[in-house]
């Protein structure tokens, strides 16, 4: 063939470089030249800052204790805990129970038909009175349908309503002070002076035995009190530190944002079924020492110390999620769609595309060639977004080193996992431009619309099969595989959140890869993922490539 | 410049001619000179027009006419591509999906299995809400991707070919222009968005055969729910049109406006998850039109911003979409961009 | 082989798309020189241009550029330029950016590119403008900086596709006064235009084309002479036609007069040369006012009509 020496190159290789070269940085220049370029860019930018912000602010405010089981409220308002109420057996939903309240006992009653409405002492008062009182007792509060008087909340009596105890009483576990300093009430409450029962109403009165004095434990005790105790090593462990484990009865129960809630799950002490009440089974992996499986027995280890564990599962809940909907889902999605699709089919339309067939290039290469162009423009910002994000997250997140450097082979992978995302959308795009210059835009969207859809169904079930129809669920996987290998405790973070209920929402936004055919193996959850991804690119490439060298170009 | 060459006298004068810098365009003129004259035919034959002009309503209905008959019929209506028009088919089909339900239903009789379809199927709040607002599949899959073909190239595709030029050497103004798109594209999508609905409700009672009672009881939420569908209707037309009209390429304003719907709900999941504050799904249209959806229809609203946030935020976003549009199509050149 | 192979070899190579014929049973061997490609719009120059360019599959027969099938492989286009008809530039680049990035999708180094670049600028006369935008040249500069391209690695083929459309006489004498010179130099110069006196000013070897057949090739002294041998038609402008031809018709060279419209004289003539010769006499001695003489025949349409056997 040609062999008109032109010593312009020296070897096939050293000339195909140049002519890639040559491709490959007419392709970033053209792509430099776009406004969308830049545009879309700048988006992926500002939703990176975004997340910044919030992360910032998060780590601003710390990771604040949070009573994982929910026992520092005093929902009866009687000064004592959840969680101290529990240990004495009282109940949280009667002001009048608490630890060391006493027993009340009936004395004797004014009704109906008493004639005498009278009585004057130091004892517990329940019903409908007018007091004069030399002394009350402020301490003694209750919920809100206890009938309990709040006497710091008490009002004057109003004198527009007519007649007291004819026209109105007081509302129901109120007083009112009137003006002769003597009180209305409507309510329980404990008190020493006069006593008269109005016409037509009822009072109880008695006293209350066995009073002991049980010091009011401050909230604090019942926050972060019962924390993970594991030695590192493999069986039977745990230690319910705050007791409740073998409590019997359970009234109550908050979720994590302090909301009340009916405490549905039967109370079971061996909940693992180990035969031992009130321990956590851990299964270690003997090789590697990772955590394996965490299976624990009902309130036991159930509020541990957040630093410890929320603030890092927090942390890599953050680090996850970014790099799967940030990176993976949202950038490795939309620039493909805006950059890619048109690298061949723009010049065909615009018909500049002979200058560059017109040269001494395999179309096949061509193809290959621009991809790489736009490859180059976008990996190039993926690494640098990721880098940055992971430079800034690692110093200030949690830990005591001053940088977090075990985040950093993360946001590599986060990076590489959506390099490989935006070759194979890449690929396929531009293939589609390729093959359907007339219908390939409106399949590009289609297509688009079926990966944003399958990558959200893969975050929400990450072993769905259907799922493995679309590119987004591999870049995904491949997410969880990386993290799986940078950080192998996330596994036991995971396990711990779930088995003690912590609320981090690491275990759903993480769980170990599923495609390792069946040997949990991350590094074999990677294989698979990159050998898709590849695949994917690689075909679309290859597709392209021979369906353009073939076309006659009109 | 050859001296040797055989001039004949035509080719000599345009010789000179060109050397003299008036080229052989003034060659080619006299040609055209005599197409001049063969010109003063065609003035014999045009006849202007001297009707009086249709009432503006009418000059707009058949801009609107346009777009709509296209969806059915390509001679002479705006043409849309038989991709959008199968892939519209295809979501106003599984639009109806619960009516294909509501069938079998009525088919398995009474007890049973057509018992247990009509109750997962049949009319309540959540089904109705669900039918226009549920984000799987309808917000995820259907309703953008419809937008986003249908609305992508309203305005983009008459930016890049020039056509709205069409419009405006007519009696047209932008209003109107801009108005008649907005509608053309509301009505395409509430075809299939609200009417579906509307046959969902309706197919309901027929094949239920429920009475009037039922029809008391759910017509409030129906209606309801009918609000919410135009809301999301419009809201969807707004921005799509917005971003329609800022690009040039009808692909690159669909891809636009399911970056938009997509983005701000995913970026919104994302910090929500991970730091427990919703506030973001303010920028979400979709979460501003489901939040308002919810107390339409009555159901208990899963956002924990109080609804006037919403309100205001779906307000904002279908006043910002339409200030670009409206100033974006005030500055449309009448020639090709 | 390869050194003896022509640049363009085309052995009966046919080209329909579907039901339309581009190219019909062409045979053509074109090496060395300025060869101009004649036809109207629609002749199938473009269909062999893309043949030549490997951007269509001929139907039939074989198309060589150096004795390589374009189609199935690049390697020829080493030593090929080809400057389009269609107006598209990368407007953003700067000439000299053009030129190099060209350059280099021909295997150069940067370093040879730039070398190379500047000095096809400079052979096109556009160095001092090498800096400036392309999409901020005028129409004639644009032109140049296409031919620039094609002429960057030093190709032993160029092929213009009507390089001189649309530009002004300026640019059109620049831009001939190139080709020429390519052609001194050597190479092989493929040109087409639909305009003969555009082809005729540049070479005297054409090739002209009519709905995708070959219809004549060779030298154009000896095709014209073919036309003097047909009837030629002048059309004349005057205020009473009749009067003139009567003056006319007597005249020797001229045999028919025809009044195709109110105000013009047709007169036939089997000797063009001679008829112009006598022309203005005549019409001084008659005294009437001719306001204008054209020829319409003096044109690609009539000479192909002659060729074609129309007339």
């Amino acid at each position: 063939m040609d062999v008109q020496g032109r010593d312009l190159s020296e070897t096939v290789w050293t000339r195909l470089d140049r002519k890639a070269g040559a491709v490959i940085e007419l392709t970033i220049r053209q792509l430099r030249h776009k406004i969308s370029t830049w545009v879309v860019l700048a988006l992926g930018t500002i939703l990176m800052v975004l997340l910044l912000a919030f992360y910032i602010d998060s780590i601003r405010d710390g990771f604040e204790s949070i009573d994982n089981d929910g026992d520092s409220v005093d929902q009866d308002r009687d000064g004592y805990p959840l969680g101290q109420e529990r240990k004495y057996g009282t109940s949280d939903w009667n002001g009048e129970e608490y630890p060391g309240s006493g027993t009340y006992i009936y004395e004797g009653e004014i009704d109906w038909n008493d004639e005498n409405r009278e009585i004057s002492g130091n004892k517990t008062w329940e019903g409908v009175s007018l007091l004069d009182a030399t002394w009350i007792d402020a301490d003694y509060k209750g919920g809100q349908w206890d009938y309990i008087i709040d006497w710091e909340d008490v009002t004057d009596c109003p004198d527009t309503r007519g007649e007291l105890f004819v026209d109105w009483i007081p509302d129901f576990a109120t007083a009112c002070q009137l003006e002769d300093g003597t009180y209305a009430t409507n309510g329980k409450f404990n008190a020493e002076g006069n006593i008269t029962v109005p016409l037509d109403y009822y009072l109880t009165y008695g006293y209350v035995t066995g009073i002991f004095v049980v010091p009011k434990d401050p909230k604090e005790m019942y926050i972060d009190e019962d924390d993970i105790d594991w030695d590192g090593s493999s069986g039977s462990q745990g230690m319910d530190d705050d007791g409740d484990c073998l409590r019997t009865e359970w009234f109550t129960q908050l979720d994590g944002s302090g909301e009340f809630m009916w405490w549905e799950e039967p109370h079971r002490p061996d909940a693992n079924g180990n035969g031992i009440q009130c321990d956590v089974i851990w299964i270690i992996d003997s090789q590697t020492g990772e955590v394996i499986s965490i299976s624990a027995d009902s309130s036991v280890d159930e509020d541990p110390v957040d630093e410890n564990y929320a603030g890092e599962a927090s942390h890599r809940t953050f680090v996850i999620a970014t790099g799967k909907i940030a990176f993976v889902l949202l950038l490795g999605l939309f620039l493909p769609l805006f950059l890619s699709l048109g690298l061949v089919r723009d010049e065909t339309e615009r018909g500049t595309l002979h200058y560059l067939l017109s040269k001494p290039i395999h179309r096949g290469e061509f193809i290959l060639y621009r991809v790489l162009g736009y490859l180059a423009v976008v990996s190039v910002f993926v690494l640098v977004l990721s880098l940055v994000m992971g430079l800034i997250t690692s110093v200030i997140g949690p830990g005591e080193s001053l940088i977090r450097v075990g985040d950093l082979p993360v946001w590599l992978g986060i990076a590489i996992a959506t390099i490989l995302v935006l070759a194979a959308y890449g690929s396929l795009f531009n293939t589609i431009g390729l093959l359907l210059p007339k219908y390939g835009v409106y399949l590009c969207i289609v297509i688009g619309v079926w990966e944003f859809a399958m990558g959200f169904t893969t975050l929400i079930s990450p072993s769905s099969s259907i799922a493995t129809l679309s590119v987004s669920h591999w870049g995904l996987q491949l997410i969880d595989s990386i993290v799986m290998v940078s950080w192998p405790d996330t596994l036991q973070f995971s396990q711990m959140s779930s088995a003690f209920g912590l609320q981090t929402g690491l275990e759903w936004i993480w769980s170990p890869p599923v495609h390792t055919l069946n040997s949990s193996n991350a590094y074999l959850g990677i294989l698979t993922s990159v050998i898709m991804l590849i695949g994917v690119s690689v075909s679309m490439i290859g597709i392209g490539s021979a369906v353009f060298s073939k076309r006659e170009i009109m | 410049m050859t001296p040797e060459l055989d001039i004949s006298g035509g080719t000599t004068r345009m010789e000179s001619a060109f050397g003299s810098g008036d080229g052989d365009d003034e060659a080619k003129a006299s040609v055209a000179k005599k197409a001049e004259v063969k010109g003063s035919i065609y003035e014999q034959t045009y006849r202007p027009w001297r009707g009086s002009l249709g009432p503006r309503w009418v000059r707009n209905y058949a801009i609107f006419r346009h777009h709509v008959y296209g969806l059915f019929s390509s001679k002479g209506h705006r043409y849309y591509h038989p991709i959008v028009r199968l892939t519209i088919l295809i979501v106003f089909l599984f639009s109806l999906s619960p009516v294909a339900m509501l069938f079998l239903a009525s088919l398995g009789g009474q007890g049973g299995f057509g018992e247990i379809l009509s109750r997962m199927w049949g009319i309540n709040r959540y089904n109705l809400w669900g039918q226009v607002l549920g984000f799987f599949p309808r917000n995820l899959c259907m309703w953008p991707l419809l937008t986003a073909l249908v609305v992508g190239g309203m305005i983009s595709d008459d930016r890049r070919n020039g056509t709205s030029a069409i419009y405006f050497s007519r009696p047209v103004n932008r209003i109107d222009y801009t108005a008649m798109k907005y509608l053309s594209s509301a009505v395409v999508l509430g075809f299939v968005i609200v009417f579906s609905y509307m046959v969902y409700y309706t197919s309901a009672i027929v094949l239920n055969g429920e009475g009037w009672a039922f029809l008391i009881d759910t017509f409030p939420i129906f209606m309801g729910g009918l609000l919410a569908g135009i809301l999301l209707v419009l809201t969807y037309t707004s921005i799509g049109l917005a971003l329609s009209s800022i690009s040039q390429s009808r692909f690159f304003a669909a891809v636009a406006f399911l970056a938009v719907i997509y983005g701000t709900k995913m970026v919104a999941f994302l910090i929500e998850s991970t730091f427990e504050s919703s506030i973001l799904y303010l920028l979400s249209p979709y979460d501003g039109l489901a939040h308002i959806g919810q107390w339409l229809v009555g159901i208990e609203s899963n956002y924990d911003y109080p609804l006037a946030f919403s309100i205001v935020s779906i307000l904002l976003i279908n006043s910002l979409s339409l200030a670009l549009l409206t100033s974006r199509v005030s500055s449309l050149e009448v020639t090709r961009e | 082989m390869t050194a003896k192979a022509p640049a363009v070899m085309i052995e009966s190579a046919s080209k329909w798309y579907g039901e339309v014929i581009g190219l019909n049973d062409v045979s053509l061997a074109i090496d060395g020189g300025v060869t101009g490609v004649l036809g109207p719009n629609g002749a199938g120059k473009s269909t062999l241009f893309k043949l030549l360019l490997g951007r269509l599959k001929p139907s039939q027969g074989s198309v060589r550029l150096f004795g390589t099938d374009p189609w199935e492989s690049t390697s020829p286009f080493r030593r090929v330029g080809y400057v389009s008809e269609t107006e598209p530039l990368y407007e953003w680049m700067t000439g000299l950016d053009f030129l190099m990035t060209m350059a280099r999708l021909h295997g150069m180094t940067r370093d040879e590119a730039r070398e190379r670049a500047e000095h096809v600028l400079e052979f096109v006369g556009l160095s001092d403008v090498r800096h400036k935008e392309v999409g901020k040249y005028s129409k004639g500069m644009r032109q140049r900086v296409k031919i620039a391209h094609a002429l960057v690695h030093d190709p032993d083929l160029i092929i213009l596709d009507e390089p001189l459309h649309g530009c002004d006489p300026l640019a059109r004498t620049s831009i001939m006064s190139v080709i020429r010179e390519l052609g001194n130099r050597g190479k092989t110069v493929i040109v087409s235009s639909h305009i003969l006196e555009e082809i005729e000013r540049i070479t005297e070897q054409i090739v002209i084309l009519h709905n995708g057949r070959l219809l004549a090739l060779g030298n154009l002294h000896a095709i014209r002479g073919l036309l003097d041998k047909h009837p030629h038609r002048i059309l004349l402008e005057t205020e009473s036609p009749r009067d003139l031809a009567k003056e006319l018709i007597t005249r020797k060279p001229i045999y028919g007069v025809r009044f195709p419209e109110d105000g013009f004289l047709e007169i036939q003539t089997g000797d063009l040369s001679a008829a112009h010769e006598i022309l203005p006499s005549a019409i001084i001695e008659s005294g009437i006012r001719v306001t204008a003489v054209e020829n319409p025949d003096d044109n690609l349409d009539s000479l192909l009509g002659y060729l074609v056997g129309g007339g």
